[in-house]
């Protein structure tokens, strides 16, 4: 039967801002007096940023969500992230409304399976697949890449707020599949901190602008090194204008977690 | 000339025939003409009337009711068959619907109010492997020894086949690395040391081995399906009642209180059915409905070849014991197949036996829903199952229920029309769960969450202002040790809901009293729907109902325009075509005064007067006209009594629905008739009304002249 495309949901956005909400390992900065940064200066600071979220202890976050759309009612949930990116697992269980609560998102290596105790099922996510009916796909989750997958252009040195920051613009390497083909960054020049970012289409069309403005520095045990993880994440949809999701990081736990959590019957066993 | 009214008429009316017997030509022209337009007229009308009855009968009776009802505020004109909006149509809600059903039934000849409820759901099945692993790991978590034993048997079966055909894949594939690796995961699973665990007592290993089915191997198998299912959600019992078209075909109606769902048959048969089932019954309805021919439709032998090629996903659904069973069944049918190299026998008997042309349909169409159809699964649920149903909710998140299929349903006469399989029907609250209506006390526990971060909001334009901005801000807030923030997560209270249906009883008074997005309203028999629907609307505006109210033509969106669309195109091919006949008319009754100079002259002479001529002449026409007229008005009705016993017959599925069956009968009605001389006897005047006012100006001394 003909379909439209529902309703964009919300929850992909969340996915994608609590991927985002992962530990940044916390690095020197590279350049923090420079006027303009070399392609060599840029491909460095944008490892820097992959390096923050290439996290090889287990990870543990108390997130709150926010949805605003246009023209409907406020939603917010409040939900735990689970990471544990040496094995490449992710983990989000929903705890709170409880016309929500034990739901969840699990990946294991490259599959994502959501699970909805409501009706005791879960569903397969393939890369192909559009999430919820969104344009998100499964990469939206995955870590950053941004060295690997952008070839970096200086934009120019500015400044955001009472911040000098530089701007980046970033375009999608050939072959590689990422979710925008191009970002705009800007990079607080002294502490290296992501502050916003911009998803643009192909088209160069604007989609979204998230900003990140506060970052906690958390001490990683199994690291040996602090991790940053941004506080709070404003995320503003730039072709439905209105709509915005709000994100606040209430508590991290960097300590190891239980060897076993990844699992389906751990995720089914959090709603019996 | 003088003498009294009476005389004067009758003079005129002589005057008229002998002038008509006079020019028979000119008669025959302007008559033919007149008897043309007004059987036209008569047929058209009545063909029209006729299709507007019957679709309303189709609307009305089905899904619509005479009137319906919804938020006056609403962005999108409710349309019941489908919108512009495919499925995600605003149409406002109405809060309370016990308050509205209360206002509206009170009124003199409503008969029913009907609470309603569109929505969009998705259905999505896993592929089968999945499948099959969700059940194994369910029986594993249950310590069900049986159903595991069985699972196993059925996930080895399916490994078989998925390894089969990555190894054909990567007969034909240049980079091979991607196949090689899924093939190494299924070689790996297909070891007896791989199912080892599942004999013991150690869970972790099984789980192990199924997470690596269901991360490794499963993947490779396909993604399943999704399907989209329109459902509106309704008060089941009376829509059954005063719907009178709806009937159940399978299964039983949703008993009254309880959750379920009722699948539209013509949804089923045409969006969910096996591909080479839907196939099959294509071509048969073109051949037996339509008389069409496989050889002579190229689109039909596409269909054919399409059908022959599916074989595989048939032979695939079998089990091993249907499989051996077919085999011999097929075999008893096409002794003479042989398999080609690399087919197995089953594959090329099941490909002998879908193979049909204009000669073998007929038999292979009854064999296949014989012999095949029974041990395959022709739906993707059968009238018993759970299905899960998912949908966005107002406030944007996906909802999931799971939902009883309680039967199929479809409305009659409508067997065959797409339209008709428009939405399928759930009970109201499972319509409400979808469409993610609040309680008070689930608004609170909201409320109450948002105030514990209590996060201001920050607009757009406002945003870099409002995060960068503040002159004591820092970026960096550095935790000690690695917890930051007082971690504590609220235990899962989750709400009712369970693994199978979801089976709640409810209250009449529940189902009555809560949101709803629009409601029918039922007529008794002979109340007229304007003045009903006027009533309605005073009666909901003088209670502060926010509503507004529609006929059904207006409710069921694009369809319900259809028949304006054709009664205009109707109106115009009669208004050219009268166009055309009134110049002819007026060229050949000119001709005809210009002929009658002398007479007219020689009348003018004797004493009459100019509107003795304009009468004379007005009245030949209005004769003229009443004489064709009846007779067009005769052949257009025994042409219209014609049709109405042999029946139009309705050669897709919108002309079924439009004829509300598989013909349309039309009638005839004496307003038709009337209408038609009405229409040609004005025709005929304005077309004389020149050539006449012409012969008043006849001066008797031209009579002399021409004399």
């Amino acid at each position: 039967m003909p379909r439209r495309s529902p309703p964009t949901s919300r929850p992909p956005t969340l996915l994608l801002a609590l991927a985002l909400a992962a530990p940044i390992a916390w690095c020197a900065p590279a350049d923090a007096q420079g006027e303009a940064l070399s392609t060599e200066q840029m491909v460095d600071l944008l490892k820097v940023v992959d390096d923050r979220q290439r996290n090889s202890g287990d990870y543990k976050s108390l997130a709150y969500i926010e949805q605003r759309e246009k023209d409907k009612e406020l939603m917010v949930y409040e939900a735990v992230v689970y990471r544990r990116d040496a094995d490449d697992r992710f983990m989000i269980l929903f705890t709170r409304p409880k016309a929500e609560a034990g739901k969840g998102y699990l990946r294991i290596d490259k599959n994502l399976f959501i699970y909805d105790p409501t009706v005791g099922k879960w569903e397969r996510r393939t890369e192909r697949e559009r999430i919820g009916g969104t344009d998100s796909r499964r990469t939206d989750f995955d870590e950053s890449r941004l060295a690997e997958e952008y070839d970096p252009s200086y934009v120019g040195r500015e400044t955001l707020g009472k911040f000098t920051v530089h701007h980046l613009k970033l375009t999608a390497k050939k072959d590689v599949d990422v979710a925008y083909p191009v970002l705009e960054l800007w990079i607080d020049a002294d502490s290296q901190n992501i502050l916003k970012a911009q998803d643009r289409a192909l088209s160069g069309k604007l989609m979204r602008t998230v900003y990140y403005p506060q970052w906690v520095k958390v001490f990683s045990e199994s690291k040996g090194a602090e991790v940053y993880v941004p506080k709070e994440i404003h995320i503003y949809d730039e072709v439905e204008k209105g709509n915005q999701t709000h994100v606040v990081i209430r508590s991290v736990d960097l300590k190891s977690l239980p060897a076993n959590i990844f699992t389906k019957a751990w995720l089914e066993s959090q709603s019996r | 000339m003088a003498g009294s009214p009476v005389a004067q008429a009758r003079v005129l009316a002589q005057m008229a025939l002998r002038s008509l017997a006079s020019h028979k030509v000119k008669s025959l022209i302007v008559g033919s003409i007149m008897v043309f337009g007004t059987a036209l007229v008569v047929v058209g009308t009545s063909l029209l009337d006729s299709v507007e009855a019957g679709m309303e009968r189709s609307i009305v009776k089905s899904l619509s009711g005479h009137l319906q009802l919804y938020d006056a505020e609403a962005k999108d004109d409710l349309a019941l068959f489908g919108g512009t909006g495919m499925g995600g149509d605003d149409y406002g809600e109405v809060p309370d619907f016990g308050e509205v059903q209360r206002v509206v039934q009170a009124l003199d000849g409503v008969e029913a109010v009907v609470p309603m409820g569109l929505g969009l759901a998705n259905m999505s099945r896993g592929s089968e492997l999945d499948r099959a692993l969700d059940a194994l790991r369910r029986a594993v978590e249950d310590g069900d020894a049986a159903a595991r034993v069985a699972l196993i048997h059925r996930v080895q079966r399916l490994l078989e086949l998925m390894h089969a055909d990555l190894a054909n894949s990567r007969a034909i594939t240049a980079d091979t690395t991607e196949l090689d690796a899924n093939l190494a995961h299924v070689e790996r699973a297909q070891q007896d040391a791989f199912w080892a665990p599942f004999a013991g007592d150690d869970l972790a290993a099984k789980r192990a081995a199924l997470d690596f089915l269901d991360t490794k191997v499963a993947p490779a198998g396909g993604d399943g399906v999704q399907y989209y299912l329109r459902y509106l959600g309704t008060d089941l019992p009376l829509f059954a009642r005063v719907f009178d078209r709806f009937r159940i075909v399978e299964g039983q109606p949703v008993p009254e209180g309880r959750r379920g769902l009722l699948m539209n048959k013509r949804f089923a048969d045409s969006q969910l059915k096996l591909k080479v089932a839907r196939l099959l019954d294509e071509l048969h309805d073109a051949a037996t409905l339509n008389d069409a021919r496989i050889a002579d439709d190229p689109a039909l032998a596409a269909k054919a070849r399409q059908a022959r090629s599916l074989y595989g996903s048939l032979t695939l659904m079998l089990s091993p014991e249907d499989a051996a069973a077919l085999t011999e069944t097929l075999r008893a049918a096409f002794p003479d197949v042989q398999p080609t190299e690399g087919q197995s026998d089953l594959d090329a008997l099941m490909q002998a036996a879908l193979t049909v042309d204009d000669d073998t349909l007929k038999a292979r169409y009854a064999f296949f829903y014989e012999q095949i159809a029974p041990r395959v699964e022709l739906y993707p649920f059968r009238v018993g199952d759970v299905l899960t149903l998912r949908a966005f909710t107002k406030r944007g998140y996906m909802k999931s229920v799971n939902v009883k299929v309680y039967g199929t349903f479809e409305f009659a006469g409508l067997e065959r029309s797409e339209l008709s399989g428009a939405a399928n029907l759930v009970d109201l609250m499972t319509f409400r769960d979808l469409y993610g209506q609040m309680t008070e006390a689930q608004q609170a526990e909201l409320k109450a969450i948002q105030a514990e971060v209590g996060l201001e909001r920050v607009d757009r334009a406002d945003a870099e202002a409002a995060f960068f901005g503040g002159a004591d801000d820092s970026v960096e807030k550095v935790a000690d040790g690695s917890v930051f923030g007082d971690f504590e997560v609220a235990r899962i209270e989750r709400e009712a809901g369970t693994r199978v249906a979801d089976d709640r009883p409810f209250t009449r008074e529940q189902m009555l009293d809560g949101v709803v997005l629009n409601a029918a309203v039922i007529l008794a028999d002979g109340v007229a729907v304007d003045e009903a629907k006027a009533r309605v609307q005073a009666a909901v505006d003088a209670a502060g109902l926010k509503l507004k109210v529609v006929d059904w033509r207006a409710a069921s969106g694009v369809i319900g325009q259809f028949v304006l669309v054709i009664r205009g195109v109707l109106l115009l091919a009669i208004g050219i075509i009268f166009i055309v006949a009134l110049v002819i008319i007026n060229n050949s009754m000119l001709m005809a005064t210009l002929e009658r100079v002398r007479e007219i002259g020689t009348l003018r002479a004797i004493g009459a007067q100019r509107r003795f001529v304009m009468a004379m002449v007005m009245l030949e026409t209005l004769v003229l006209g009443l004489l064709s007229g009846g007779v067009g008005a005769g052949l257009g009705a025994a042409l219209v009594g014609w049709m109405g016993d042999v029946g139009i017959p309705a050669k897709n599925d919108i002309l079924v629905f439009l004829f509300s069956g598989p013909r349309l009968h039309p009638t005839v009605g004496a307003g038709n008739l009337l209408v038609a001389l009405v229409v040609i006897l004005v025709v005929s005047l304005i077309s004389t009304w020149y050539p006449a006012r012409i012969a008043t100006r006849v001066q008797p001394v031209e009579a002399m002249r021409e004399a």
